[in-house]
């Protein structure tokens, strides 16, 4: 039987890529027993929604004002050369 | 002109993931805008020295790391050039589980996503979170979670094992749910 932080490396895990069956089973079998793994595995799911969500990241992402800009003087800069 | 030696490609493509990256570290929008800028100006004229050994987003960055060692050369701010350094730190999950494995501050139910993405508060205090992280975490839970790198481009692009790159997702998770928790949930 997995402890909780076990069956959390293993949630994590899952976000990233398949696990082996047995490790996807008792994981399954943690989570359905437990409710403080399974509440964490609902906020890795948190976690991912609010990351990938666009508006969500300015301090992370260019401007398209930035963009704008950047891809102006790059044509500029081509030209030039 | 063949789509991988497009420098235009280049902006649309990684412009958001070197900007991610000098944010990280400059800690400055404009700051970190000139040097996406300047890195792209970089490889036009070293367009022709591109190998091909690596990814062009791995060429890319590694001209943005010179970059961003030369600003803080500038600004003589030796300090700052220890955060440069990669440091895969000692510290473990003891914070978070107690030695039996259990946790010590049990995971509670959150809002949902929904819910708190249109708080505005929320995405400030997200991205206060995100920048909270040991830069390394934070470099790769932003290849992961907002660029979304899978594993393989992960342990190429920073050189790390598989293992290395769970142990690092794991935590910067952990650490980004504990700021969560006290700074949104418990205000």
């Amino acid at each position: 039987m997995l402890n909780c932080k076990q069956a959390s490396q293993l949630a994590s895990r899952l976000m990233d890529e398949e696990l082996p069956f047995w490790e996807k089973f008792s994981l399954k079998m943690h989570l359905f027993l437990c409710r403080s793994c399974s509440n964490f595995s609902r906020q890795l799911d948190f976690l991912r929604k609010v990351s990938r969500h666009d508006e969500n990241m300015p301090d992370f992402q260019l401007t398209d004002e930035a963009k704008q800009r950047i891809a102006n003087a790059l044509i500029d800069k081509q030209r030039s050369n | 002109m063949d789509d991988d030696l497009n420098v235009q490609t280049w902006l649309d493509k990684y412009g958001d993931y070197l900007y991610s990256y000098a944010f990280l570290k400059v800690k400055d929008r404009h700051i970190a805008e000139d040097m996406v800028q300047e890195t792209l100006f970089a490889a036009i004229a070293a367009k022709n020295t591109f190998s091909g050994q690596s990814t062009i987003r791995t060429w890319l960055t590694g001209i943005l790391k010179h970059k961003i060692i030369d600003h803080f050369r500038r600004q003589s701010r030796v300090t700052a050039i220890g955060d440069l350094v990669d440091q895969d730190d000692e510290d473990n999950l003891d914070y978070f589980f107690r030695n039996s494995g259990s946790w010590i501050e049990k995971p509670e139910s959150f809002p949902s996503p929904e819910s708190a993405l249109q708080q505005q508060q929320f995405q400030t205090i997200f991205q206060r979170c995100l920048s909270g992280l040991k830069t390394r975490q934070a470099e790769i839970f932003l290849a992961r979670e907002v660029h979304e790198m899978n594993n393989e481009e992960i342990c190429k692009h920073f050189s790390i094992t598989t293992t290395n790159a769970w142990v690092l997702l794991h935590r910067a998770r952990l650490a980004l749910i504990r700021c969560l928790k006290i700074h949104w949930i418990d205000r």
